[in-house]
């Protein structure tokens, strides 16, 4: 099942999705090189979105670690994003009221303190209970968080935001000076259409190897952690609760660790974000984004970290292909025309594919226990397809 | 002396004087009773007795309002269900419970107890242990199921199987926690006959092996056949205690299966 066998054994095992989702990307991606090449999409601007991408899909791993897994509702997304992003600004900014200036390392362990001290907050209090009750307490804690945040001016700045926030490499050796050492490139693919690298590009090329890395470990956890024991249990008291009580699971403490660890990880993402975006406001914390983490989470296939990663990547190009309309001189407005799209992708979605585009494929097993094994009959693939519903191929 | 009088010397549960009401309604009336090492114990009673009721209290579902519960002689009461399973009792419910998205080794594996690879950190620093333990409790599953003559379901969704065989599941699954004591509620309610006769050699198989019993169930003749002693329940408390013959032939337990307890 590795790609080691072969590309072409990889391929043949895709289900029909799978290969259709593959199909699009790389359409996807050699249309946005045939942009940049031609001038049409400054490489910059290109790096910024893989940069948004990479943020997107942290948000939907988060929601997917707490949903997707255990089936917890939680309705803050933007709270936890909102305080990864002021923990490490108030920390590292010169426009700080508090501390700044401090290196964005020491900003990172702060917002995850900060967002671990949240999440239990808000966990320890409803986890116990039924699981509405948790969707009710994040409702309302993302309103307070944005309140506090908007408000209490000694701690936060209020409506002005947070600016002089360093890049997430400013103090380190080598790194924090790598954009201003390169040379600018200036590329000529398409005769009398240059493409200039300068000085923003290498930052930008820094902040995505900072994406890949935060996104790239990420996904090795959830991958590990999900076909395991500790997945099974998770699913279990999604489906279950009650029945994984009965057989001696302290389901308690799974759903703490489960909401925990997506909280961690949405709060990863404010982090990314605010050192990318340079600036961070009260506006981060609109609701829109846990509605945007939804969607991506839904549209992916709940309990997918492909499917997460996909719904991410689907969220940025909506939420930013939308801008390029303004070009083409619509009569109306691109934000709500991007909410529509979105409304109707998610409609389309529920109607034809409810348990999403690339839900989980595989046994929540430990996958050398089942793959070693070699067992001919092994279901690697295709098990939950069958009962999804939707399309049988 | 009506109660379960019958003299317990190893009683691997005991449940005593234990009450719930719900509103004014007392589905549990001061109940008293042992289940006594190595038996197949049933509990009987009419529709809306208590029995489930008393399921749920002992094994930490409900928290009662008074009275109390050991098992292995370690008092459990008002404990969580996990640590009531800790103590080597485990329990069934009377509907199915299904796992959606699960294949049937799927669902069995979350049986197991004490997987290492239930730890998060575990998962993280020696994916080595994780890797044995999962390997070995596969194997046991796959043992299991042949026992139970269902291996042929193993990797078949978990929700597509048939109510019988998912009755067989679920006792496949309780056995793999290894309990002293397994509490079974309405093992072969809605089961057809061949599958509840296949049932009860189960049972009957594993109770020779040791594990002990106690069966809550509906069908007369099933249980008569399997059980003894025979706890009879009406009203919430324990009406008489005794060999299925003796159960069978008393009035009061007569009358409260005719009656409704009148
Ligand atoms: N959670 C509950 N809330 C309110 N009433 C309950 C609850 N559980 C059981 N009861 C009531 O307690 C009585 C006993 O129910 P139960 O234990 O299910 O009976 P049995 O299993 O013997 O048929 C019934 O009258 C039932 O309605
Ligand atoms: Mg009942």
């Amino acid at each position: 099942m590795s790609l080691f066998d072969g590309p072409r054994g990889a391929l043949s095992e895709l289900t029909r999705p799978e290969g259709w989702v593959l199909g699009v990307s790389v359409a996807f991606l050699l249309f946005l090189l045939v942009a940049m090449l031609t001038g049409a999409l400054g490489p910059t601007y290109f790096l910024f979105l893989v940069g948004l991408a990479g943020m997107y899909a942290l948000l939907s791993f988060g929601l997917n670690a707490q949903w997707g897994f255990t089936g917890l509702i939680n309705f803050s997304v933007a709270a936890f994003f909102g305080i990864g992003a002021y923990g490490t600004a108030l920390m590292t900014a010169s426009g700080s009221p508090i501390a700044g200036g401090l290196n964005p390392l020491v900003g990172l362990v702060v917002a995850l303190v900060v967002a671990l001290a949240l999440a239990l907050l808000i966990g320890i209090p409803t986890l116990r209970l039924r699981a509405d009750y948790l969707a009710i307490a994040s409702l309302g804690l993302a309103e307070v968080v944005r309140l506090i945040v908007l408000n209490e001016r000694w701690l936060t700045n209020g409506s002005a935001g947070l600016r002089g926030i360093p890049g997430f490499f400013h103090g380190w050796p080598v790194l924090s000076t790598f954009p201003e050492a390169m040379p600018g490139l200036r590329l000529e693919v398409i005769p009398g259409s240059p493409v200039t690298l300068k000085t923003a590009f290498w930052q930008a090329s820094l902040n995505v190897l900072l994406v890949l890395a935060f996104a790239g470990v990420t996904y090795f956890v959830l991958r590990r952690a999900h076909r395991s024991p500790w997945g099974r249990v998770l699913r279990t008291i999604r489906s279950d609760e009650d029945l994984a009580r009965a057989l001696g699971k302290d389901t308690y403490s799974f759903k703490m660790q489960s909401f925990v660890l997506g909280s961690l990880i949405m709060a990863l993402a404010g982090v990314f974000y605010a050192h990318l975006n340079l600036y961070v406001g009260p506006g981060d914390l609109d609701p829109i984004t846990t509605f945007y983490a939804w969607v991506a989470v839904i549209l992916g296939g709940s309990g997918s970290n492909r499917g997460a990663l996909f719904g991410g990547v689907v969220i940025v190009t909506i939420r930013e292909g939308t801008r390029f309309l303004n070009d083409v001189a619509l009569p109306i407005d691109p934000a709500p025309l991007r909410l529509l799209l979105i409304g109707v992708v998610i409609v389309a979605v529920m109607r034809y594919r409810p348990q999403g585009i690339l839900p989980p494929q595989r046994e929540l097993i430990w996958p050398s226990a089942v793959d070693g094994g070699g067992t001919p009959e092994t279901p690697d693939s295709g098990v939950r397809e069958r009962k999804g519903g939707g399309d049988n191929e | 002396m009506s109660e379960g009088a019958l003299p317990k010397d190893d009683a691997v549960l005991r449940v005593d004087d234990l009450q719930k009401s719900f509103g004014g309604l007392a589905a549990t009336d001061h109940a008293t009773f042992a289940v006594e090492r190595g038996t197949i114990t049933g509990l009987i009673g009419p529709n809306g007795a208590g029995k489930s009721t008393l399921f749920n209290l002992i094994t930490g579902f409900y928290t009662p309002d008074g009275g109390t519960v050991e098992v292995n002689g370690t008092d459990v009461t008002g404990m969580e269900p996990y640590e009531v399973a800790d103590h080597g009792l485990i329990r069934t419910f009377q509907t199915p419970r299904k796992l959606e998205g699960m294949t049937v080794r799927e669902a069995m594996l979350v049986g197991s107890r004490n997987q290492p690879g239930e730890s998060f950190l575990t998962l993280l620093s020696s994916p080595g242990t994780v890797a044995e333990s999962e390997s070995a409790n596969l194997a046991e599953v796959e043992q299991i199921l042949a026992d139970f003559e269902i291996d042929h379901l193993a990797t078949q969704p978990a929700t597509d199987i048939s109510g019988g065989q998912m009755k067989l599941v679920e006792l496949a699954r309780a056995m793999l926690a290894e309990p002293e004591v397994l509490l079974l509620d309405e093992p072969v309610a809605g089961v057809n006959p061949t599958l509840a006769k296949k049932l009860k050699d189960q049972i009957r198989r594993l109770n020779g092996q040791g594990t002990t019993f106690l069966l809550i169930e509906h069908d007369m003749e099933f249980v008569m056949d399997l059980a003894d002693p025979i706890v009879v329940l009406d009203q919430g408390h324990v009406l008489t205690e005794g060999t299925p013959k003796g159960v069978r032939n008393d009035d009061r337990v007569i009358d409260a299966y005719l009656g409704g307890g009148a």
